[in-house]
């Protein structure tokens, strides 16, 4: 598939006017968010800041900010798309969050979880360079469209 | 038994036409059993579920009707949200639902179907599905019947497909990682 065709693919993925206002830290945020909102899915983007760490002050020395809540559900998502290093500090901090808020239900999409996903949806993909950040962008790569899943490709629900 | 496959990017069969049509049987009694003088209408959505549908409605021992829906496709053609793209033929206000799924992945699909048919005052609602892949789901739904829990690899046959190949394959199968981590 030619990079033309690629750009095309990806401009005409539907973009709704909140997912364009907002600043994304990663591109696949952003992604994940037009997902969302195509399914119709309410969401919001890092509402919830969980402190972990505090000083003996009650200063808070570390936190944590999942990327989404998805409050029909009352569901946290982190999207984990950097390399392993940074996956395992990530880790560290989803368990600690579970341990001093156990109330708080929280869901882990990893990077290969999230290329599955989006060769799922037929969304083109490619790996990002660790000088942009790594993880997976949405507009080159694998664009394989699963055409069988009504909605979804093969597999759909 | 050796089995042929059809493309070398199916990996393995995670579940032949033996144990599925012995799911199948299962799920009819335990449904048949459940909606004894109810009125049951089965739904699913196309074209992935059509298989398993098939199958299912004939090892339920009870009246029922069917009935069929699609959904639009989320990807590079898609519209700004989901819609459907084809509605039931018949009206299930009053009346006893059950949603057919081949598999349910994320939820998101079923989420908002299960919405849509909420809406016109179905008598009860629930859902039947044959393959559960609960690793990525993100909508928690309610699942009445399931045939097999999966695990999280793509899988064809039975109904699901990739580019609408394979769906008539009697079995599950896993397709290899190269197929989508190409």
């Amino acid at each position: 598939m030619t990079d033309e065709r690629l750009d095309d693919l990806e401009q005409r993925l539907p973009v709704s006017e909140r997912v364009a206002s907002i600043a994304f830290a990663h591109p696949s945020e952003r992604v994940a968010a037009q997902i969302l909102d195509f399914y119709r899915i309410a969401w919001e983007y890092e509402p919830t800041t969980f402190p972990l760490e505090w000083d003996r002050h009650g200063n808070v020395l570390a936190s944590f900010a999942p990327d989404f809540y998805l409050p029909e559900f009352d569901l946290y998502i982190e999207l984990t798309t950097m390399s392993q290093k940074l996956v395992t500090k990530k880790n560290r901090k989803v368990r600690r969050l579970k341990e001093l808020y156990p109330e708080v239900s929280i869901k882990i999409l990893y990077q290969k979880d999230f290329r599955k996903l989006l060769f799922k949806y037929g969304i083109p993909v490619r790996s990002r360079d660790h000088s942009e950040g790594g993880g997976l962008d949405a507009d080159h790569g694998a664009a394989v469209k699963e055409r069988g899943a009504r909605d979804e490709g093969g597999e759909r629900s | 038994m050796s089995m042929t496959f059809p493309d070398s990017r199916i990996e393995r069969v995670l579940h032949d036409s033996v144990e599925i049509q012995a799911a199948v049987r299962r799920l009819g009694s335990e449904i048949t059993a459940d909606y004894e003088d109810r009125d049951l209408a089965l739904v699913t959505v196309l074209k992935g579920g059509v298989m398993f549908l098939a199958d299912l409605c004939r090892a339920i021992e009870r009246p029922l009707t069917l009935d069929f829906m699609s959904i639009s496709a989320y990807g590079p053609d898609a519209a700004a949200s989901v819609r459907i793209t084809k509605d039931l033929d018949d009206a299930i206000e009053g009346r006893d639902v059950l949603v057919v799924e081949d598999i349910i992945d994320t939820g998101l699909t079923l989420n908002y179907l299960l919405r849509v048919l909420r809406q016109r005052k179905p008598a009860s609602i629930a859902v039947c599905t044959l393959l559960d892949k609960d690793a990525r789901r993100l909508a928690d739904l309610p699942i009445e019947y399931r045939g097999f829990a999966v695990p999280d690899r793509f899988l064809v046959g039975y109904g699901l497909d990739l580019g609408g190949l394979w769906r008539t394959l009697p079995y599950v199968a896993t397709l290899t990682d190269e197929v989508w981590s190409a």
